[in-house]
């Protein structure tokens, strides 16, 4: 709930901007007793339209979670009459949204689903449906933002696992490490680049470390600056860095960036950083 | 107080956190008379305690190191955290001249190869 | 809002301070290397107050600013105060003995950097750091 912010402002706000007033609060106690004593039908008429759409099937077919979905739609139902409209009622709602998540009913069918079911409450509750769809839109408000927050989620543990992917750095022997860097890299990934090769200099006691860029197209003065860095906090540490693979353009630009050359122990290629490397550890 | 051991002809100090500039100035004095005393080739200081290295301390160690190399003995300094490296740079602060490695073990061996290469 | 005011009047009150810091910082969430960046900033303003003004106060505080959360850390003092800013701000300038780096390098670590002086009353460096 907090982490949605939903907090007892927020409820209030939602609820001005769906407009719910203290009459509709009235007007919907005037249809409860009528709507509670159709419920089942209430709730068949949103799976029903459920069943009839394929992207849904992952619900309805599903023999452990639809008793839950239909019982929890129950008490969403006796919760839409209920006059009370606080965090529990929000909490029920995001349990329900959290179920749809994961079996990943889109939002655009959550709707049309939640449609079918408005329809059919006005089938007895006539007078009161302009109140009855006012809470239904704060509900939906509600459900769509917790499913697409939960899919924020996702996409966000995800990119910090490929960016962990792409920042490996190897143990090529005793004491040597290699940082083969591929791709774009712009400053957040060069930091982690480096605090990557710092923390494993001193779990794995390394004395060399080839980083090679073979695979780096480009690199502006931000980015090359923080391999200068990366190089002199390696040197504190006691290892000593070798760039290999650095290309014809790439070393252009860091000539025409007016880099301090002297730090870098450059080598043509992969296999020429890391003999070096080997030279170094030998001596 | 920093203490100072012996172990064949290199001393070996460790810097304990949050050590007084009185008493890093007092290191520094003690280290210098120490080198002479006993005829060290080389001195090895641990840092490995100290979770912040700021321009004063840097000064001073660099300071230790030149003095240490005026009277014969080769200084490394070893124990850097990866966050303080990383912040000493940030600073723009390289400890040139002087040598760094790992830890203890790894500034021995430094010691050592120096040595071999001045016979 | 979380703040700890820490007063500088001798040198193991840079230590205190660098540490409140780190606690803030640590509390707030920011990143081991984060926090190190932080305290040595506040080393090095903490000791500019110490050799410049003899005394002063360092204040540490948790800010926001919209969703970013960060912290704040304010190095005051009622010394003589700087004459030429822009001078005190380059790189390796400095009137006294211990050569400074205060400055210039308390900027290097932190995010935002404001630095307000007036001869005769003081000197005021306000620095952030925002989490990333």
């Amino acid at each position: 709930m907090r982490s949605m912010g939903m907090t007892p402002a927020e409820i209030e706000r939602r609820k001005i901007y769906v407009g719910l007033t203290p009459e509709d609060v009235r007007a919907i106690a005037g249809a409860r007793k009528a709507i509670e004593d159709t419920v089942d039908r209430h709730v068949d008429a949103f799976f029903g339209y459920l069943a009839k759409i394929p992207e849904a099937h992952g619900l309805i077919e599903n023999r452990e979670q639809l008793p839950r979905a239909k019982k929890l739609k129950r008490d969403h139902i006796f919760g839409l009459v209920s006059g009370t409209y606080d965090e529990k009622y929000v909490e029920q709602r995001l349990e329900l949204a959290e179920l749809y998540n994961k079996i990943g009913l889109e939002p655009a069918v959550f709707l049309g689903a939640y449609n079918h079911l408005m329809t059919s409450l006005e089938s007895v509750a006539r007078e009161q449906i302009t109140s009855l769809r006012k809470i239904g839109a704060f509900d939906i408000g509600v459900t769509v933002d917790a499913l697409v927050h939960q899919r924020e989620r996702v996409i966000r543990i995800q990119s910090e696992a490929i960016r962990e992917l792409s920042t490996p750095v190897l143990q090529v022997r005793d004491r040597m490490l290699l940082i083969p860097i591929i791709g774009v890299v712009d400053s957040h990934r060069a930091q982690l680049i480096m605090e990557n090769l710092l923390a494993s200099i001193r779990s794995q006691r390394a004395r060399a470390a080839v980083m090679d860029v073979t695979g780096v197209a480009t690199v502006d003065s931000k980015v090359a600056n923080y391999l200068l860095q990366t190089v002199a906090a390696a040197r504190l540490m006691g290892a000593h860095v070798i760039i290999s693979g650095l290309s014809a353009e790439v070393a252009q630009s860091l000539v025409a960036l007016g880099i301090d050359l002297e730090q870098i122990h450059a080598v043509g290629d992969l296999q020429g950083g890391l003999e070096e490397a080997e030279r170094m550890l030998a001596r | 107080m920093v203490p100072i051991l012996k172990q064949g002809d290199t001393l070996i100090a460790s810097i304990v956190a949050a050590l007084s500039d009185d008493d890093l100035m007092k290191f520094r004095d003690d280290l210098a008379q120490r080198i002479g005393t006993v005829r060290a080739r080389g001195v090895v200081i641990d840092v490995t305690a100290l979770d912040v290295l700021d321009s004063f301390a840097t000064r001073t160690l660099r300071g230790i190191a030149y003095t240490a190399r005026l009277r014969g003995a080769e200084t490394v300094i070893v124990g850097i955290q990866p966050e303080v490296a990383f912040t000493l740079v940030q600073l723009g602060l390289t400890l040139e001249g002087v040598s760094t490695a790992l830890d203890l073990e790894e500034g021995l061996a430094l010691l050592a190869r120096k040595k071999q290469e001045r016979r | 809002m979380s703040e700890k005011r820490i007063a500088i009047e001798r040198e193991v009150d840079i230590i205190a301070a660098r540490q409140a810091g780190r606690q803030l910082a640590g509390q707030l969430g920011f990143s081991t290397t984060d926090q190190t960046l932080i305290a040595t900033a506040i080393s090095e303003v903490a000791r500019n107050i110490l050799i410049y003004a003899q005394r002063g106060e360092i204040v540490v505080t948790s800010i926001a600013d919209g969703a970013r959360k960060g912290i704040e850390v304010i190095a005051a003092d009622h010394g003589p105060g700087i004459e030429n800013l822009e001078l005190a701000l380059r790189d390796g300038y400095s009137t006294k003995n211990s050569l400074g780096l205060g400055l210039p390098g308390a900027r290097r670590l932190m995010d935002d950097f404001d630095l307000a002086s007036e001869l005769g009353r003081g000197t005021r460096v306000t620095m952030k750091k925002w989490k990333r």
